[in-house]
C-alpha cells in the first residue's frame, strides 16, 4: 500500500479546525487561520497590478518566499503531528516519497489545491499537477500560483534537503502551466 | 446571539467552505510574511492594499450572514463581525462605539502573536489586516460604502503592550 490521497484528504477534512476560547486555532505547532480565498487573491492581484515593471520580479519572488517559509515550517509541523501519524503513517511504505504524498494530501485538505505528485525522481525532481487551486481564481492572465510554488519546493526541501531546520531553499519550483492562463491544470516542477 | 457556522468540504473540487464562502487554512508564518511584504512594499501602497483587500473580502461575509439571519441593528451586526473574527482564528475583540466612531481592543491576536512567535517584538504596529477587518465590520454595521472609516492602531501587542487598540472614525 502507498499513501492514497483521496482517503487521506477525506479523513483530514473531517477534522474541523475550530477556534478555541481565545479565538485562535493552534494546530501543527503553528497558529492557523481560516480566511476567505478572496482575501489572499485580492491582495496578490492588487499588489501585482500596483508594482512597477522593474520591481515585479522582486515582488513575485517575495510572494513565493512567503509560501516557502510557511510550507517549510508548517510542513514540518504537519509531518510530525499526531494527525499525520494516525492518518497517513499507516499507509507509508515508500519512505520519503510517501511522506511527500501524504503532505500533498494535507495540502489538499487545507483547501490550497486539489493536487498530487505525477512524477518524482527522488532527491532530484518532482512534478505536481493541480486541476483546481485557489490561486487560479485570480484570473490574472499570467501564471500566479506563487503559493503552490513556494510550498512545493518547501515540501521537497523537507523530504530531501538537510534535516529541518537547515534544508530550506535546497530546491526551487517553477510553474509550467496554469488554469489562469488557459491550461487545463496547473503544473509545478521542482528541481535542485 | 451565537454565530451559526456551517463548514463544508466539496468532494469534487476539494475546496472548503465556511457559511458558503470558499475559505482556506493558512498559518501564522504566511500571515506574518505577507504582512511584512505589504509593509516592505509600502512605496506602492502595500499596507493600504492589504487593508482594502481585507475590507473588500470580509464585508460580503458579514452582509450575507446578517441578511440571511435578519440581523438589522448596528450593535448586532458588529457582534456578527466580532464572532466571525474569532471563528476565523484571528483572536478576540472587544468593541464599543456608534456609527460615527468607536474603539476596538484585541486581547488575543493571530497577527500580533504570530509575528512575535516568528520574530519577536517590533517597533511599530503591524496589524494592518485587522485595520481592514474593522473597517469592513463598521461599514457593514452602519450600511455605509467601503472606505467609510479610518482605522488607526494606537496600541500594539507587537510593541510590548498587553492589548492592541484601534480607534475608529467615520470619514
Amino acid at each position: 500500500m502507498t499513501v492514497q490521497r483521496d482517503v487521506v484528504v477525506k479523513q483530514l477534512a473531517e477534522i474541523q479546525a475550530q477556534a478555541d476560547e481565545e479565538g485562535l486555532i493552534p494546530a501543527y505547532n503553528v497558529l492557523v487561520n481560516m480566511l476567505p480565498v478572496t482575501f489572499w487573491n485580492t491582495f496578490t492581484k492588487r499588489m501585482m497590478d500596483a508594482v512597477p515593471a522593474e520591481k515585479r520580479e522582486k515582488l513575485e519572488a517575495e510572494l513565493v518566499n512567503c509560501a516557502l517559509e510557511c510550507g517549510y515550517n508548517t510542513g514540518y509541523g504537519i509531518i510530525t503531528s499526531d494527525e499525520f501519524k494516525s492518518v497517513v503513517e499507516p499507509m507509508i511504505t515508500e519512505g520519503a516519497k510517501d511522506v511527500l504524498r501524504g503532505a500533498y494530501a494535507v495540502f489538499t485538505a487545507w483547501g490550497w489545491a486539489k493536487s498530487g505528485i505525477v512524477q518524482i525522481k527522488e532527491g532530484e525532481r518532482m512534478v505536481v499537477r493541480a486541476p483546481d487551486y485557489y490561486e487560479a481564481d485570480i484570473a490574472s492572465g499570467y501564471k500566479s500560483g506563487f503559493m503552490i510554488r513556494g510550498v512545493s519546493s518547501a515540501f521537497f526541501d523537507l523530504a530531501y534537503g538537510k534535516p529541518y531546520p537547515d534544508g530550506l531553499k535546497t530546491f526551487v519550483c517553477v510553474q509550467t502551466a496554469g488554469i489562469e492562463v488557459g491550461d487545463p491544470f496547473g503544473e509545478f516542477v521542482v528541481t535542485r | 446571539m451565537a454565530l451559526k457556522l456551517e463548514f463544508t468540504f466539496d468532494d469534487k473540487t476539494y475546496r472548503r467552505y465556511m457559511n458558503g464562502f470558499v475559505t482556506v487554512m493558512h498559518c501564522h508564518h504566511y500571515m506574518s510574511l505577507l504582512s511584512k511584504l505589504a509593509i516592505d512594499f509600502d512605496d506602492i501602497g502595500g499596507a493600504r492594499i492589504l487593508c482594502e483587500s481585507v475590507e473588500d473580502s470580509i464585508r460580503p461575509m458579514i452582509d450575507d450572514y446578517c441578511a440571511k439571519n435578519s440581523i438589522a441593528s448596528f450593535e448586532d451586526k458588529l457582534d456578527v463581525g466580532r464572532q466571525y473574527y474569532s471563528a476565523m482564528g484571528m483572536g478576540v475583540m472587544k468593541i464599543s462605539g456608534n456609527p460615527g466612531q468607536g474603539e476596538v481592543t484585541l486581547t488575543r491576536s493571530h497577527v500580533d502573536q504570530g509575528w512575535m512567535k516568528k520574530w519577536g517584538q517590533h517597533t511599530v504596529p503591524v496589524n494592518h489586516w485587522t485595520r481592514g477587518y474593522i473597517a469592513a465590520m463598521f461599514a457593514a454595521a452602519a450600511g455605509k460604502p467601503p472606505r467609510s472609516y479610518e482605522i488607526a492602531e494606537t496600541a500594539s501587542m507587537v510593541m510590548g503592550q498587553p492589548t492592541s487598540v484601534f480607534t475608529v472614525k467615520s470619514r
